[in-house]
């Protein structure tokens, strides 16, 4: 090996005689290929999970580079996930406000027309500022960003595709990878994508026109945002969920069908328990065969678009996996420890790709985590608190244990609960939906779970992961001063109720 | 306000659960791996049979925390003084970095130039 590190730089010598210009393509092929200098870590993805390893690693002092095949950084959730998404959830509800709610407020609109071009214009700024500006934080952080496709050539080599034409190999001491997810197809093949009448999530943030009528299959989180965004639009909106509640995995039961209500009174129809058997489309309109989940009577809905919303699966293709011997489960996961090492050494794995929730906010901190994990052997994540947040009109948003997993596993709770309607701030908004809900141990007053439905519980629910995290109790929570007027107060009163008694409920 | 003698003794004091905890500390030496939180219960309870074979089945030098790393030898017995290296890079940077002085444009053009282009 040392040998051959000293012939290369016999050529480089002889390469130097050549000409200065011949000096400058070879330095420009150098800086991605490694056979001198070989990176501390290489991060495969650029998602919330990648580049936050990459900026965190290179900040430990790790020499870093980023591998991203989209051309932008960020991932599904900046480019055609969380982002575009909240754009159109904040700009739908200000119209559907002005629309519906400005009146009784005082305030008199003579016309509120939509401009879809114009909101969707400024769903793509938002994007582009926020991609834009980690390039930036690479460049501070000393990041090197290379546009192409990886795959594993050894288990410290990677071949890249790079986006521009030409491939180039990068080494690494340390592989990162952290390539995401992508939308599931429709089981069975049955439901094919077209991003046009039948889409995806991310055809569902590029309508150029509203539906008439749109159907959403699946009623969990992205299927709600998106339903939510275009019924508040002006869409007759039917989600179709094959499970007996909506919300998805982890949401509390009694949260659930208060959320189902709240948002049938905003005009969303739901079909529960019911299995979508196919879509067919026929003159301009999409015929959606549905059946009762255990069987029975078949029936058809008709729609102008279809958002097949039944969730993601990892992505690992091309990367050539089976080729080092990296693990892969049947779900298509690759299997880690908790240190995100996969089954071969020198190769880590974060996010969306690998197990636990398929959240932004998971994979960055376990980002921070592998980065760490790659400097000192230590790293730190709690899975137990992750908190999950749908955007919707009101919020939902939740941390740790839910009612019905206590009972499985017969631990002895208490509830606390404070209802918005007793809150004075939102009854000052006008905006009184919702409750707080604290879980807490019997015994000890210990904080299993919070969650909440109503204003502004995305950012509430921030208060209950510290306190999960430093395993607070409902009391400590209730001695802690929360500003009066806010909607926090609710929360606090919720701790209170949990421990002994609220005092405005 | 100051309460009676005999009520602040019949309080209850509340004992927080929160502690400060100070600034991290991570020991000196890397943590064990365990199977992931999030794990199918199937991985967690073969991880020592399953996981963990595989992974020291893959031994790799590179594995090690980059810090380590940066001076990793290979594992093994000690054959009389001699090193080896399983990578380039665990060998000691003066191998295979050495510190040459970098050649400034001037210098490579007047190389190239045969000396030319300092007239």
């Amino acid at each position: 090996m040392l040998q051959a590190q000293r012939s290369s730089q016999r050529v480089v010598a002889r390469r130097l005689r050549e000409s200065s210009v011949q000096l400058g393509r070879w330095q420009s092929q150098r800086s991605y290929a490694s056979s001198s200098e070989p990176y501390d870590a290489v991060i495969i993805g650029g998602g919330p999970g990648g580049y936050v390893a990459a900026i965190k690693a290179a900040q430990l002092g790790l020499r870093t580079a980023c591998i991203e095949k989209r051309g932008a950084l960020g991932g599904t959730c900046l480019n055609v996930g969380c982002i575009p998404s909240k754009s159109l959830l904040n700009n739908s509800h200000l119209y559907h406000q002005a629309q519906h709610d400005f009146a009784k407020r005082g305030i008199d609109v003579p016309e509120v027309k939509l401009n879809l071009d114009q909101m969707l214009k400024a769903k793509e700024q938002s994007v582009t500022a926020l991609t834009k500006g980690i390039e930036t934080l690479f460049k501070q952080n000393k990041v090197d960003y290379i546009k192409g496709t990886a795959s594993f050539l050894s288990s410290n080599k990677l071949s890249v595709a790079l986006n521009d034409g030409g491939s180039t190999e990068v080494e690494g001491k340390n592989i990162v990878i952290a390539t995401g997810s992508e939308v599931a197809p429709f089981p069975g093949g049955g439901i094919v994508i077209d991003e046009q009448q039948i889409v995806s999530s991310t055809g569902a943030l590029e309508l150029t026109k509203v539906p008439e009528k749109m159907v959403v299959i699946g009623g969990g989180i992205i299927g709600l945002e998106m339903g939510s965004v275009w019924s508040r639009l002006g869409a007759q909106v039917t989600v179709v969920e094959f499970l007996g509640a909506i919300g998805g995995v982890g949401i509390d039961e009694e949260v659930a069908k208060q959320f189902q209500r709240i948002l049938g009174k905003q005009g969303m129809k739901f079909m529960l328990n019911t299995k979508v058997l196919s879509a067919e489309k026929k003159d301009g309109k999409v015929f959606i065969k549905t059946e009762a989940a255990k069987g029975g009577k078949e029936d058809t809905l008709e729609a102008d678009v279809v958002l097949v919303s039944v969730g993601r699966r990892p992505v690992t293709e091309g990367l050539n996996l089976d080729k080092i011997g990296v693990e892969v489960d049947n779900k298509g996961r690759i299997v880690i420890d908790d240190q995100y090492n996969t089954t071969v050494q020198g190769i880590k794995c974060i996010g969306d790709v690998t197990f636990g929730p398929m959240l932004a906010h998971k994979a960055e901190e376990e980002g921070i985590a592998a980065a760490e994990y790659l400097k000192s052997g230590h790293g730190h994540v709690n899975y137990n608190a992750i908190p999950s947040v749908v955007y919707t009109y009101p919020e939902v948003a939740w941390v740790g244990k839910t009612e019905q997993e206590l009972k499985a596993v017969g631990v002895q709770y208490k509830i606390g609960k404070f209802p918005f309607a007793a809150n004075s701030r939102a009854k000052t908004n006008l905006d009184t939906e919702g409750q707080v809900k604290f879980l807490t141990e019997k015994e000890t007053d210990r904080i299993l779970g919070v969650h909440i439905i109503g204003p502004n519980a995305g950012e509430m629910i921030a208060e209950a992961v510290l306190a999960i995290e430093y395993g607070a109790s409902a009391e400590d929570i209730a001695r802690t001063s929360h500003a009066h007027p806010t909607l926090s107060e609710a929360f606090k009163e919720a701790a209170m109720a949990a421990y002994q008694k609220a005092i405005h409920f | 306000m100051h309460p009676s003698i005999r009520l602040s003794a019949s309080a209850r004091v509340h004992k927080p659960l929160i502690n400060f905890i100070g600034k991290r500390k991570w020991p000196s030496t890397p943590e064990r791996p365990h199977a992931h939180p999030a794990a199918p219960a199937e991985f967690k309870a073969s991880f020592t049979t399953n996981f963990l074979k595989k992974f020291e089945a893959s031994a790799s030098p590179a594995s090690k925390p980059a810090a380590a790393a940066s001076s990793g030898k290979s594992s093994g017995v000690n054959v009389s003084s001699v090193e080896t290296y399983t990578e380039f890079w665990d060998a000691p940077s003066r191998y295979w970095n050495p510190k040459i002085r970098e050649l400034e444009e001037r210098e490579i053009d007047a190389i190239s130039t045969g000396g030319a282009s300092l007239r």
